[in-house]
């Protein structure tokens, strides 16, 4: 091997070493468990707190079963994936969002919260590094160990896997897509409910080609109502699997 | 319908490989078609449920015999959990260090077979309009590759990874709010999945089908009532039967003849052989006719999902006496010969032999004590002989009059397998004995409504036992011995080359007798009623015998005045493992 190739490899190393002992930097949000949290989701790639990341969400949950998000990282370029977590949730991931080329990087949504804990979004960009945005949310709590409504009432098995949506345009060529599907999305933390939901989702333009993704996990509300925003013209195609590998298969068109 | 595209999705590949890098898991071939095949003469894991396709239960093993049989200990348990300890009706299956066993409310585990530790759990989501007729039981899995493939009581069949427990695919059987459900286990053939439904109580039509058991996607379909179409890689198939051949008017067309204990496989005549449960309404004043293929065996071709031929047992049945039993293909030796033969014990109390390769009629034997019903089988043309015993009409009035019958509508046997040792050349029966009262009434067919139009109530013929392990020799006829059980027979049958039967009893007990003479040699109490079906295998040089205990199934539900025998046994749902003592090095 020449000198140069091993200068590059002993640089190389430099930054490996340097990235894994990159500091955890301090939490502005004061979580107990963002320090075990951080080395869980970020490993050894670099975190920073990021006020271009925008978390919005309400101050205290009305509703425990469903809380709304809204993520905006469209201040960012580059990003290649969203991860959104409640630290304080018994199961924290509540989806993962990978925008392609023509989404952009924004999504609402609506979880299940069980105490009052930060929520966080936090964007990966093209070079590797985590942006963090996040807030508090108080709340009354056991969102997630509650049976969803819909299995007292039966209509997750009446309708189950319908898909319903809207398009509309909003500024710049920019079209928001708002999407409900009927599922359940037992957690597996109610007594005698297994765990049931959602967990692939994604989103194609008339041709078939690839808009998003997004992998979802127990804490997303009942019936995902999702919305996002797209750069493409025309119809959305929607696919979507639970892990029980049900297929569900919707369109939307404008 | 299932999508490949999104399965090879760029960000689950990712997921996967980065699995398979953090868990090193080891690189098994995965179960192959020829395994499935071999699965009887191959000692070292169980890949089918019945022990082979054909559905012997028996092993070749012998470490564990009549004179070691006594030193017979467990070796771990591993309990079920949860709130839902009902009927534990299944087989486990052993395969790459792996027990795969099923539960009551559509569960099913991977245990790491040499310590019973839980490797994953699978819950299916069930609706709560599932509507099984007898318990929520489920009678064991099939291998195939990578997967396991399980039934559910919402009539979905669920392939699931072997090493992770998730979900590959998932294909519904049928409507479950229409009464369809599944509980038996799938049988391999040629890298098909073959399944029937259950619901025949409900008007739900029978039916047989064939899935590419690597994707489940649909082969063929069979329908067992005559009138109905088949299907073949989406084609027509033709009809089965002749359209109101042996069915009055519409009556067809929700004619039961549920497939609810599924089908075992004869290899050397290439046939698929498949149980038909009984007619649907019970009250057969309403439906003249022989009622094919209700209360039959059929034997169908694995490529084409053509009937090959049909033997039904209780033609134009009155009295619940479903054809669903195993028919299980064994050389049977008489008269110096070797014929090609199968064998099956059915509900109305004949055991029958029949040629396995054309379905020609043999013989057919008693094996319970009182048959009300019959008078005996034609030998010429293979149909019984009624007896004046039908229920009757209650077309002029809110009921017809009442008979009393026996076997009861729950059969000389129900669902638990019998067994058949190659060595002893006997099969070995769990029956019960019992009658029933039963009376007809009006009915009409209503969705998801129970479908019946006729009342009973069980009775016991004896005072000191139901239940009776019966030695039959097929090429006689004869009950060469038996076991009498104090309550109903429930749990399938194990025999070895150890010249050993296993089985279990409501009563707890899991026991071993002696496959010549019936004397009991062994017994363990499990804690709650053995309605399992045993198997044994061999790891790191040993034999192991396996069972589940859980009381269930059809008798706490639907017993009548069995219920005295029965209605304090405890719940449970454990699977126990067990193999010799070996005493402590010194």
């Amino acid at each position: 091997m020449a000198a140069s190739a091993w200068r590059r490899l002993a640089l190389l190393l430099m930054l490996v070493t340097a990235s894994a002992q990159a500091e955890i930097p301090a939490d502005p949000l004061q979580s107990p468990a963002w320090r075990y949290l951080a080395q869980r989701y970020f490993g050894e790639a670099g975190v920073v707190f990021d006020p271009r990341v925008k978390l919005l969400l309400p101050v205290s949950a009305e509703n425990p079963l469903s809380v709304p998000v809204h993520v905006d990282a469209r201040a960012l370029a580059e990003v290649r994936e969203i991860l959104v977590f409640a630290d304080l949730n018994p199961i924290p991931v509540i989806l993962r969002y990978q925008p392609g080329a023509q989404a952009e990087p924004s999504l609402g949504f609506r979880f299940k919260v069980q105490q009052a804990t930060p929520v966080r979004a936090a964007v990966r960009t093209g070079d590797g590094q985590w942006h963090l945005g996040g807030a508090w949310i108080d709340a009354a709590g056991g969102g997630c160990t509650t049976p969803s409504l819909g299995t007292g009432s039966g209509l997750w098995k009446d309708h189950f896997g319908e898909i319903s949506g809207h398009l509309w345009p909003r500024e710049n060529g920019v079209q928001r897509l708002r999407l409900r599907v009927i599922h359940p999305m037992d957690t597996g933390l109610a007594g005698g409910i297994p765990a049931f939901y959602l967990d692939e989702l994604q989103l194609q333009n008339g041709k078939g080609e690839l808009l998003a993704k997004l992998q979802g996990f127990e804490p997303l509300a009942e019936n995902p109502l999702l919305s996002f925003d797209l750069r493409n013209a025309g119809v959305v195609r929607v696919l979507a699997r639970d892990t029980q590998a049900n297929q569900l298969r919707g369109s939307v068109a404008p | 319908m299932m999508s490949r595209t999104f399965k090879q999705g760029h960000w689950r590949g990712t997921a996967m490989a980065t699995f398979m890098l953090a868990s090193c898991l080891p690189a098994f071939a995965g179960v192959t078609d020829q395994m499935i095949s071999n699965d009887a003469a191959s000692t070292d894991d169980v890949v089918t449920v019945g022990m082979s396709q054909g559905g012997q239960r028996y092993s070749p093993l012998n470490k564990i015999n009549t004179s070691t049989v006594a030193d017979l200990v467990p070796v771990w348990t591993f309990s079920f959990g949860d709130e839902k300890q009902r009927g534990q009706e299944t087989q486990p299956l052993i395969y790459n260090g792996k027990v795969f066993v099923t539960g009551s409310y559509s569960r099913i585990w991977a245990l790491d077979a040499k310590t019973g530790e839980r490797l994953w759990a699978y819950q299916h989501r069930l609706p709560d309009g599932i509507m099984p007729c007898c318990d929520v039981v489920n009678r064991g899995a099939a291998l195939y590759d990578n997967l396991v493939i399980f039934s559910t009581l919402d009539a979905h069949l669920v392939a699931l990874n072997q090493d992770t427990g998730k979900v590959v695919w998932n294909e519904t059987l049928g409507d479950y709010k229409a009464g369809y459900s599944n509980t038996a286990a799938p049988l391999i053939v040629d890298g098909k999945v073959i399944t029937g439904v259950s619901g025949g109580e409900f008007g739900i039509v029978g039916r047989v089908d064939a899935r590419d058991a690597r994707t489940g996607k649909l082969v063929w379909t069979r329908p067992t009532v005559e009138g109905h179409m088949g299907y073949l890689n989406g084609q027509e198939n033709g009809i089965t039967g002749k359209l109101n051949a042996s069915w009055p008017g519409d009556m067809w067309k929700f004619g039961g003849a549920a497939t609810w204990l599924g089908c075992t496989y004869g290899a050397d005549v290439r046939l698929i052989y498949c149980g038909t449960g009984n007619p649907a309404p019970w009250n057969s004043h309403l439906r003249p006719g022989d009622n094919l293929y209700s209360s039959s065996t059929l034997a169908i071709t694995p490529d084409t999902g053509k009937i090959a031929w049909s033997y039904q047992t209780t033609p134009h049945d009155g009295w619940d006496f479903d054809g669903v039993n195993e028919f299980i293909p064994f050389d049977m030796k008489k008269d110096g010969k070797t014929v090609k033969a199968g064998a099956k014990a059915d509900r109305n109390g004949f055991f029958y032999v029949l040629d396995r390769g054309n379905g020609k009629f043999i013989s057919a034997s008693p094996f319970v004590t009182r048959q009300t019903w019959t008078k005996g089988v034609d030998a010429k043309t293979g149909r019984p002989i009624e007896a004046d015993t039908r229920p009757g009409d209650p077309a002029q009035a809110e009921r017809g009059k009442q008979v009393f019958s026996a076997p009861s509508f729950l059969g000389g046997k129900n669902w638990m397998p019998m067994a058949y040792n190659q060595n002893t050349g006997l099969f070995y029966v769990p029956a019960n004995e019992w009658g029933m009262d039963i009376w007809n009434e009006p009915i009409a067919y209503k969705k998801g409504a129970a479908y019946l139009g006729a009342g009973f109530t069980i009775h016991p013929l004896y005072d000191d036992y139901i239940g009776a392990l019966r030695a039959m020799d097929p090429a006689t006829g004869k009950i060469v011995w038996e076991y009498k059980n104090p309550a109903p027979l429930w749990g399938g049958v194990m025999t070895t080359a150890g010249d050993l039967v296993f089985t279990g009893t409501p009563e707890g007990y899991f026991k071993a007798f002696d496959a010549k003479t019936g004397k009991e040699l062994w017994k363990f109490q499990t804690g709650s009623g053995v309605v399992g079906q045993p198997v044994t295998w061999e790891q790191d040089g040993e034999q192991y015998v396996a069972v589940a205990s859980g009381w269930g199934g059809a008798v706490p539900l639907w017993g009548g005045e069995v219920a005295k025998k029965v209605k304090d046994i405890s719940q449970g749902g454990m699977l126990w493992v067990f193999k010799l003592h070996r005493a402590a090095a010194p």
